[in-house]
């Protein structure tokens, strides 16, 4: 029988065996210290140096996978000096890490939706796995698949091939055959007994509603409009995205048992302090509905709309009277959204006034190109500077020609005025130039400079303990819908929190994004993008029926399967990653920015019949070969060369198949990172 | 096993292999002969060695690829190997890798298409006094300029293509002392260009009453060896070189007597010359050799460690751990196989202590090492030597096979029961091999990656038994101690330095070399009393102790006296011993550069602070000599000096920010200069320095252009030259060569 002994780690009394080193101990005591290159199996190394730890008496730090404790030691194992040697232990092994934990289309997404998995899966046929991988982090994938402007498509690596991959349609594809098929939606846990209140049913308030719900908790939303939705089924019109698609995914967020109140008005059918009282935590999701005006003369004239209140007209089934000539003024979705629903409502001729040109407009070229091919006329370079009535009515408007100067804050060139005027002839102008949340009946909440609702960018807190806000209404004003169900998912992580007693913001994980180069992609051949085939301008036009008439099964396997998969597949077993998000990291400042300083460079090597190894997200802690040294005891890959520039090959820097590798996997399964991986069984017959 | 088309002879390694084949610590020997059978280690080599000694081709591979000295590809007739010692950088090393790149058009370990060039830059090749210096296939050429290393590479070039007559002159320290490097210049001077001879520099050829010496050499067949060559001989013997007819040299040609005395002292270091013939062991037995072992065999163990107790003896490797401490535990150690090993594996660039000990009185070491081993009780002795020491590494042979054959290794020693052995294990070029578990991981023929302690080697050293590691040094006080006693020793130096220190003398002193102080002497006593001060008397500006694990000294503190702890204070260490003295033309900024190069370098990668570490801080500390510098970049050196000392893994790492913070400590202003006005105080960093030519004070004299090893200077006789700013690589040479001040530096 060994002799216990006690060790003081951290202040707390810890006991163990003699002989037992003080990263045992401390695990035994449920203390938790890093590590990289530790192995039980395998006899103690000491490279990644992550294990340090101060002992009281001892000038020098101690490596605490190695270190035998000694009975009355006290140890800290989170001092600043620990820390300090800690943090930048993993700042330079960051410093020197080139891979993707995630691909760039998920880092590109708001949502931090796992574009790459669900695509994979998609490719692979397993439609429900890609909706299981939506709905991690998005509720409502029909919908936005159809609505997003995409920013994954933007990061996508597939354009230094070629062309993205049509990520958003592919999301919408899996989506509606999993509707299609009876849904899916994830276990829940048990009812926590708190209550969370929602104001705001868009895809903000909905998002929260979702993920609140499945962590136990009772949700309602309360929504002033007569549906839920928000503007997904007020500003969106029908031919983009279909009611009926946004009442299946409704209705499965109130299947989880989410209580929805429709037609309530704060500060009509309950103060907000009223509203407060009845829940454990309130969430203001309460949208940007108000349109900002133009600021010419002669807004007030009947004709003159609001674009996000003409479509809601237009939504809630009114037909607005617009006359032949409709002028829409802005560049943007909402103004796409209102030139092709007027369109749609029988007007001659539609104009989109735009001051600078097409090249800067925020709307999404596809929404232009089919506006276009629905009839629409974009006069560029033009500026309204007055609108003219004649008999209470809008008659003409007066245009200021317009030219690009230097670029602005935005980066985009600034329209400067000519003095030069030109008049065009109107019976209705909608100003589709922004929208702004109308807090009204929010008095208790503080506004930000820009007028609405100040919440933390971490931990979404109102000024108002318990309230939280997110969406469109907070902070940087309106945005895309993903932003907001980023936000709300988020904040319903820190509500969860808050709930359960703890005061935590959301805290950004720190990942790893890899130096790319043109030339790694020349060995891919090209295969275009997949276009989404459409109903013709000339029949569309005339109805809201869906414009897309969706990718075929075949289309859409075959346009996931161009992804690349960048991101890491070992991504959520990597101990690198989980250490890195220890502490708040900054390699970039000791290699100032990547690739200025010296790194090994990512790249796929083929040696081994089973395992694929990219030197780029190695970190040299040596557990492969040791593995294959001191467990399978074949040692068939060691370390070459020395310093900085040790990589790990098997003989004589050959990369061609070893004859003596047995299979066994154990090189791979002891890597911490995604350094080695077992390659895929296609890969293996090629 | 694969089949190789290629035809290396496996057959010739026949032999090496039977010997040692089945000694798993033998792995670098085998290695080694092969290179020198083959001249690099093809891969057939390879995996033939991996099949007989039992080891998988990737074990072989990562110890082949671990060590400097082993290469993977052929190389050039010519093997470069430029020095990148501390003196040779004071001294302007990067000027001559820039003249060589220059010309041959090759970068570090590449050779020339035509095969004839290979440069290899090497850690010190211990010529300190001569810097800059390199070595061609074992020749030595210092005090280079850019435009001396172009004439000898031409030089060589036209000897490969012809059969030339070569004028060897000798340029040791004592031929330049002699006035060697004068007659060199006569005889080049006398020198048209329709001659087609050479003049050639060689290293000291250890005659040091006969300097200066010219060899006159038609192809590898010494025709005529003159000694006592003056100036004004110089006119005599380029004529008779070309005639062929040397009858008119004959009274400078070496007598008989001194020929043969000459051969027998050939290759002996110059500094104990004439005291005692280190090859022979009755001539140390004649100066009182082995008597203070015969001394301690008649005493128990524990009273000389008791009497090393006495005499304060701490470990000169530069830890100052005391010597007593570490026998005693491997006194106590459990253990039937214990272990001494000597450190000899000196790899500080400026350092060149423990060659002299070893090449000059080997029997002292290993009398030393006897005596240690007595007193832990080991079974057998190791000396684990650099391979860039040959000629110790011979003498060290010799005396090994002496003492042995009088019976003072081997069985039952001086008949006193006491049996021991010793043996050389050599190294292949890794600085971490100076720390002690990565020297024992290398003498077990692996990959030299330090070990963690706890244990220490005293518990599991070498296979993991008792081990007791010394410097050279420390072995070569023993006898004397002995000897003397305990109380003697601690007679000199000061309250916790006791004794003496041996420190090599190199930089911009007037007179460098080996010089042995009692401690307590200060820096200056070192540096002005004995070394005459600095060079051109220029102004003294610091002092580096320690090499790559220790720090600048300003020249404010040079007061400070040789003492562990008053040394430490300042943020250098005592160190092995290497003591470089800079003026004020060197840069502290590049000084830290240049040990960070080292240390990333020799890094043997396996702890992160130090792998990447230090790979970052060299990167940090090159952007700022190049003026590419930014505010915060002194913090962040900072921290990084904090995070690699705590949390390296192994010495070499924890100390490796030394002369970074020690130069930031001293001489941050000059940081300050680099960072935010682009300028480097010092004048040497080249990215940040302009030469231009004042019009005002040019003759068109072209002496300058005509120097310029880039013929980037150009002008009309007696019109004021210019320099073409684009081609210029910063080297100076112009600067030197004009005689009318007419060459600015900003």
């Amino acid at each position: 029988m060994k002799k216990r002994i006690k060790v003081t780690i951290n202040g707390k009394s810890c006991t163990g065996l003699a002989g037992q080193t003080l990263l045992e101990i401390a695990e035994k005591n449920g203390i938790e210290i890093p590590n990289l290159c530790h192995n039980d199996q395998l006899k103690h190394y000491g490279g990644c140096s992550l294990c340090v730890v101060e002992a009281e008496g001892s000038p020098k730090l101690l490596r605490a996978c190695s270190t035998e404790a000694q009975d009355g030691q006290v140890i800290y194992t989170e001092s600043e000096r620990v820390v300090r040697t800690r943090k930048t232990s993993i700042e330079l092994l960051m410093s020197d890490h080139d891979g993707d934990c995630r691909g760039p289309c998920v880092l590109k997404c708001p949502g931090s939706v796992n574009a790459q998995g669900y695509v994979q899966a998609i490719a692979r046929g397993d439609d429900k796995e890609a909706v299981r991988i939506i709905k991690e982090r998005l509720p409502m994938p029909a919908c936005i698949g159809r609505v997003c402007p995409h920013p994954c498509e933007d990061g996508c690596r597939r354009q230094m091939v070629e062309e993205s991959i049509s990520i958003a349609y592919l999301k919408y594809f899996a989506a509606d055959r999993v509707i299609a098929a009876g849904g899916y939606l994830p276990a829940k846990a048990a009812a926590s007994g708190k209550r969370v209140g929602i104001i705001g049913g868009g895809p903000g308030g909905l998002t929260a509603a979702y993920f609140l719900s499945l962590q136990g908790h009772r949700v309602t939303v309360v929504d002033a409009m007569p549906q839920m939705g928000g503007m997904l089924r007020y500003g969106i019109p029908e031919y983009r995205l279909p009611k009926k698609v946004l009442d299946a995914e409704v209705d499965e967020i109130a299947s989880l048992g989410v209580e929805m109140k429709n037609n309530f008005r704060i500060g009509q059918d309950a103060s907000f302090e009223e509203f407060k009282s009845k829940y454990d935590a309130v969430i203001l999701a309460i949208g940007a509905w108000k349109s900002m005006p133009i600021g010419c003369p002669g807004e007030e004239i009947d004709g003159v709309l609001g674009g996000i209140d003409f479509l809601r007209q237009v939504a809630l089934g009114e037909k607005p009277d617009i006359g032949d000539k409709v002028a829409i003024v802005g560049g943007g979705n909402t103004a796409m959204d209102a030139c092709r629903t007027a369109v749609r409502l029988g007007a001659k001729e539609v104009y989109v006034v735009y001051r600078r040109t097409e090249k800067e407009m925020p709307a999404e070229q596809l929404e232009i190109d089919e506006a276009r091919e629905e009839g629409v006329t974009f006069k560029f370079l033009t500026n309204p500077a007055e609108i003219i009535g004649e008999n209470g009515k809008v008659k003409e408007m007066k245009l200021e020609i317009m030219e690009l100067g230097e670029p602005d804050e935005s980066g985009r060139r600034r329209p400067m005025p000519t003095g030069k005027y030109e008049t065009l002839p109107v019976t209705c102008v909608i100003a589709a130039i922004g929208q702004k949340a109308n807090v009204t009946g929010f008095d208790a909440v503080e506004l930000n400079r820009k007028g609405i609702i100040a919440a933390d960018e971490t931990s979404y807190r109102t000024s108002v303990d318990g309230v939280f806000a997110v969406g469109d209404a907070t902070n940087q004003g309106a945005g895309i819908a993903i932003e907001a169900i980023g936000e709300a998912r988020r904040c319903a992580k820190v509500v969860d929190l808050f709930l359960k007693g703890l005061q935590v913001p959301y805290h950004k994980t720190y990942l790893s994004v890899k130096n790319v180069s043109p030339e790694a992609f020349e060995e891919y051949s090209k295969l275009p993008r997949t276009k989404m085939p459409t109903r013709p301008a000339q029949e569309r036009k005339h109805d809201f029926q869906a414009v897309n008439l969706d990718f075929s099964e075949a289309q859409a396997r075959s346009e996931a399967a161009r992804c690349l998969d960048c991101g890491c597949h070992d991504f959520t077993e990597c101990k690198l990653i989980r250490c890195a998000n220890l502490y708040p990291l900054e390699p970039e400042r000791i290699a100032r920015i990547k690739g200025n300083g010296k790194t090994h460079l990512s790249f796929k090597e083929k040696c081994l019949v089973v395992i694929e190894r990219d030197q780029g997200k190695c970190i040299l802690c040596g557990q492969c070969t040791r593995t294959c040294d001191e467990v399978v005891g074949k040692g068939i890959i060691d370390l070459v060369g020395r310093g900085f520039d040790t990589t790990i090959r098997p003989e004589f820097l050959q990369s061609d198949v070893i004859r003596e590798c047995v299979d066994c996997l154990e090189c791979a399964n002891a890597c911490p990172t995604g350094a080695l991986r077992i390659r895929e069984n296609e890969q293996v017959d090629a | 096993m694969t089949e190789f088309k290629s035809g290396v002879d496996l057959s010739m390694m026949e032999g090496v292999l039977r010997q040692y084949q089945d000694d798993s610590t033998s792995l670098i020997m085998i290695l080694q002969q092969a290179q020198s059978i083959y001249g690099y280690l093809p891969q057939e080599v390879i995996y033939h060695v991996a099949e007989r000694t039992g080891n998988s081709p990737a074990k072989v591979m990562g110890v082949a690829t671990f060590y400097s000295y082993f290469r993977l590809s052929p190389m050039g007739t010519y093997q470069i190997m430029l020095c990148q010692g501390t003196a040779c950088h004071v001294n302007g090393a990067d000027r001559i890798r820039l003249a060589i790149t220059q010309e041959l058009g090759i970068n570090n370990g590449e050779t020339t298409e035509d095969g004839m060039f290979t440069l290899n830059e090497v850690a010190c090749i211990g010529c300190c006094s001569l810097a800059p210096v390199m070595m061609i296939n074992g020749e030595t050429y210092g005090n280079l300029t850019p435009e001396k290393t172009i004439k000898i590479l031409r030089d060589l070039r036209k000897r490969e293509s012809g059969e030339g007559i070569r004028l060897l002159v000798g340029q040791g320290s004592c031929g330049v002392s002699a006035g060697a490097a004068r007659v060199a210049k006569v005889l080049s001077g006398h020198m048209t260009a329709t001659d087609n001879f050479t003049v050639q520099k060689t290293g000291c050829i250890g005659m040091c009453y006969l300097e200066p010496i010219v060899d006159i050499y038609e192809g590898d067949t010494l025709l005529h060896r003159l000694v006592r060559v003056t100036e004004t001989d110089a006119l005599g013997i380029v004529e008779a070189v070309r005639k062929k007819d040397f009858k008119k040299l004959e009274p400078m040609f070496i007598s008989d007597d001194d020929a043969r005395f000459l051969k027998k002292q050939k290759r002996v270091a110059l500094r104990h010359c004439g005291i005692i013939d280190p090859t022979s062991i009755d001539d140390y037995i004649k100066n009182d050799g082995y008597k203070g072992l015969d001394k301690a065999l008649q005493k128990e163990p524990e009273e000389i460690i008791e009497e090393i107790k006495v005499s304060g003896l701490a470990g000169r490797g530069g830890a100052g751990f005391p010597t007593w401490f570490k026998w005693d535990a491997a006194r106590k150690a459990e253990g039937e196989e214990k272990h001494l090993i000597c450190n000899a594996d000196e790899g500080d660039p400026g350092a060149f202590m423990d060659r002299a000990v070893i090449e000059s009185d080997p029997h002292n070491l290993i009398e030393g090492m006897l005596i240690a081993a007595y007193a832990i009780g080991a079974t057998d002795m190791f000396v684990y030597i650099r391979a860039e020491y040959p000629l110790a590494v011979e003498h060290l042979g010799k005396a090994i096979e002496q003492a042995r054959s009088r019976g003072l290794l081997g069985e039952n020693i001086l008949g006193s029961g006491f049996s021991c052995d010793l043996s050389i294990k050599i190294g292949a070029g890794a600085f971490v091999c100076g720390e002690e578990t990565a020297l024992i991981e290398s003498m077990e023929g692996k990959r030299g990656m330090p070990r963690l302690k706890p244990p220490f080697p005293a518990q599991k050293g070498y296979l993991n038994e008792p081990s007791n590691i010394n410097n050279v040094e420390t072995f070569a006080n023993v006898p004397w101690i002995i000897q003397n006693g305990g109380a003697a020793f601690s007679a000199m130096g000061t309250e916790n330095s006791k004794g003496t220190k041996v420190f090599a003398l190199t930089g911009k002193a007037k007179r460098g070399g080996l010089v042995e102080v009692p401690m307590g002497n200060s820096l200056k006593d070192i540096i002005f009393d004995i070394a005459g001060g600095i060079k051109e008397d220029r102004q003294y500006k610091a002092v580096q102790m320690g090499g790559p694990s220790g720090g600048c000294i300003p020249a404010a503190l040079a007061d400070t006296p040789i003492d562990y702890k008053a040394l430490s204070a300042t943020g250098a260490i005592m160190g092995s011993g290497g003591m470089v003295v800079m003026d004020d033309s060197t840069c502290m900024v590049n000084m830290a550069r240049f040990f960070l190069d080292f240390t990333a370098r020799e890094s043997c990668g396996k702890c992160v602070p130090c792998r990447i570490g230090t790979t970052r801080m060299k990167e940090i500390l090159d952007r700022i000599c190049e003026g590419q510098g930014q505010e915060g970049d002194i913090e962040l050196l900072e921290e990084l000096c904090l995070a690699i000392r705590d949390g390296a893994l192994c010495g070499l790492g924890q100390t490796a920010p030394n002369p970074v913070l020690t130069t930031i400590r001293y001489f941050r202003d000059e940081y300050e200069a680099h960072i935010r006005d682009k300028k480097c105080p010092a004048c040497e960093c080249s990215a940040l320095i302009t030469i231009t030519i004042d019009p005002e004070k040019c003759t068109g004299c072209t002496v300058c252009s005509k120097k310029c090893p880039v013929e980037c200077i150009s002008g009309t006789r007696k019109e004021p030259h210019v320099i073409n700013q684009d081609a210029c690589i910063k080297c100076k040479q112009c600067i030197s060569s004009c005689k009318f001040d007419a060459i600015l530096v900003q």
